[in-house]
């Protein structure tokens, strides 16, 4: 209990020195828009991101249990991947004159990416599906 | 548990409405375990995250204070790729955390919508600290992946705002884990002795984590190369690529953007606290010893790389104009403003036989963008602090 009660000091502390830091250079930070993306971008993600997958969930789980798992890891790895590439993909960034900034095709770059993921993806069904025949001729009948 | 009585019928009405019964279907559909082996789940992914959230908040420090020294810390000169290292490590680690994250918070997902809301004043305030944990965390990686990918939407300065947003998710994090440390130490009992007969690990939830921890992998992967030069072939989504620029160095701001023209009569000034002031020409420096470095430059943003650069080592120009032992260097650009259009050296750095004032980039004058006439390059130092373009050497006491 005492080791708890040291670390809800000392993390009551942090969030003290970070708010205060916040408020004190409010001329940098604009705690207005900072709250709004702080809390946006919770919002986002519970609102919007989390139901999104939910549906991908769901429509994943209506696919047989050999070929469901593939597939759900497939699309959580492409998942991820996009979402870090996205904001190169499209090109939000500022190059300001400077070619050595986001000097990649990164649509292409991604595509790629994703393309090696579907074939992995594709190959684990494939496989799964020989297992399940071969699985079904075994069986004596 | 305590029931509630539920006059009204309400509370029944609640439990079978569409966001509860769609919480349901998720539960069954990804977990298609008992909740006892989704907290343990969740526990592992918070296992991993909070320790990729210490490293983070710690290299993040470091990268702060080297960039504003408190007075009562000097930063070594070596190893000379230290700071290449912290700063490697707190921007590809923190992406690599965006897949952990989003797992953890999946796993938790359907606690954002238990019934009742609140049980007591305890459980309120747990929750109530739940927003500043997820919504900083999401803060912290969004932000930081616009900033390395050069989009700012946000009206505030990135740095300013990740740098205390750190302290509030970073604390947050200390009571979350206080709170939930019988979980963790749950973990190890059941992960070491005998554990894996007491409570075996679900092939599903293996399966997930495994998922994860590629997700994670695949994005370092396709990132680390932009920092971790014999990886450069496969950083197909960094930002920025070593060799890539001119020179075959990136470039972070360009003589355009930075207002810069060359000047035939340029010339570098030496003042401030010195025996006698310098005024040298470009043929005066290339007239003094000239040494060769391998030297990288270190981004803030995490990229970086290695280049050979030639030229005057700081400490022969600051011996001529005569100076103690123990003075800091103010350098100035051409700069005509900017944040960063002057650094401090301290004297580790200004004594180290590898700080040079560099007129030289891989066999070649500086181009313009890379700083020319004279550059400041100096070891385990953030790039925003290897002053381009210098005008003038200021020497002052601490």
């Amino acid at each position: 209990m005492r080791g708890r009660l040291i670390a809800y000091g000392f993390g009551a502390t942090l969030i003290g020195v970070g708010g205060i830091g916040l408020l004190r250079d409010a001329a940098e930070t604009r705690p207005a828009g900072w709250l709004v993306w702080f809390a946006g971008a919770a919002l986002t993600h519970d609102l919007l991101l989390a139901p999104l997958v939910l549906g991908a969930a769901l429509l994943t789980g209506r696919l047989p249990e050999p070929y469901r798992r593939p597939v759900r890891v497939s699309l959580v790895l492409a998942a991820c991947v996009s979402a870090v590439a996205l904001p190169m993909v499209l090109g939000l960034g500022n190059r300001a004159g400077d070619p050595s900034r986001l000097p990649r095709a990164y649509g292409a770059d991604l595509a790629i990416i994703l393309a090696l993921i579907g074939l992995a993806g594709a190959l684990a069904v494939a496989v799964s599906a020989v297992r399940v025949r071969r699985g079904r001729s075994r069986r004596p009948r | 548990m305590v029931r509630r009585p539920d006059p009204t019928g309400l509370i029944a009405a609640l439990r079978e409405s569409i966001p509860a019964r769609l919480i349901a279907a998720l539960g069954r559909s990804i977990h298609r375990e008992r909740d006892e082996r989704a907290e343990r789940t969740a526990a592992w992914l918070g296992v991993w995250l909070g320790i990729s959230f210490t490293v983070a908040f710690v290299t993040g420090l470091i990268s702060h204070f080297m960039q504003h020294p408190p007075g009562w810390a000097v930063w070594p000169s070596r190893p000379v790729g230290l700071y290449r290292l912290t700063q490697g490590v707190h921007v590809i680690g923190g992406l690599a955390t965006i897949p952990l994250l989003l797992a953890k918070l999946w796993t938790v997902y359907p606690k954002l919508w238990q019934w009742p809301p609140v049980r007591s004043a305890g459980h309120a305030l747990e929750r109530a600290l739940v927003l500043p944990l997820v919504g900083g965390a999401l803060f912290q990686l969004v932000t930081g992946l616009f900033n390395i990918a050069y989009f700012y939407p946000f009206p505030f300065f990135f740095p300013a705002a990740h740098y205390w947003t750190a302290y509030i998710v970073y604390g947050a994090l200390v009571i979350h884990v206080a709170n939930e440390w019988a979980k963790v130490r749950g973990l190890r009992r059941s992960g070491s002795a005998g554990g894996a007969a007491a409570r075996p690990m679900g092939p599903s939830r293996r399966g997930f984590l495994a998922t994860v921890a590629g997700a994670c992998g695949l994005v370092g992967l396709t990132t680390v190369g932009e920092t971790f030069t014999p990886l450069g072939g496969l950083a197909l989504l960094a930002p920025r690529r070593p060799g890539v620029g001119p020179q075959r160095l990136p470039v972070n701001k360009t003589a355009a953007a930075a207002g810069i023209t060359p000047d035939p009569d340029w010339r570098l000034a030496v003042t401030g606290d010195v025996a006698r002031e310098l005024s040298l020409s470009l043929a005066d420096l290339r007239a003094m010893p000239r040494h060769v470095v391998r030297l990288p430059i270190a981004c803030v943003e995490g990229w970086s790389a290695e280049a050979t650069w030639a030229g005057v080592r700081l400490r022969d120009v600051l011996h001529a104009a005569g100076v103690d032992a123990g003075v800091r260097v103010r350098v100035e650009s051409l700069e005509a403003g900017g944040r960063y259009r002057t650094s401090e050296v301290d004297p580790p750095h200004w004594h180290d036989e590898l700080t040079l004032l560099a007129l030289d980039l891989n066999g070649e004058p500086l181009s313009l963008d890379h700083g020319y006439p004279c550059r400041l390059i100096a070891p385990d130092r953030p790039g925003v602090l290897q002053t381009k373009w210098i005008a003038r050497l200021v020497v002052h006491r601490p």
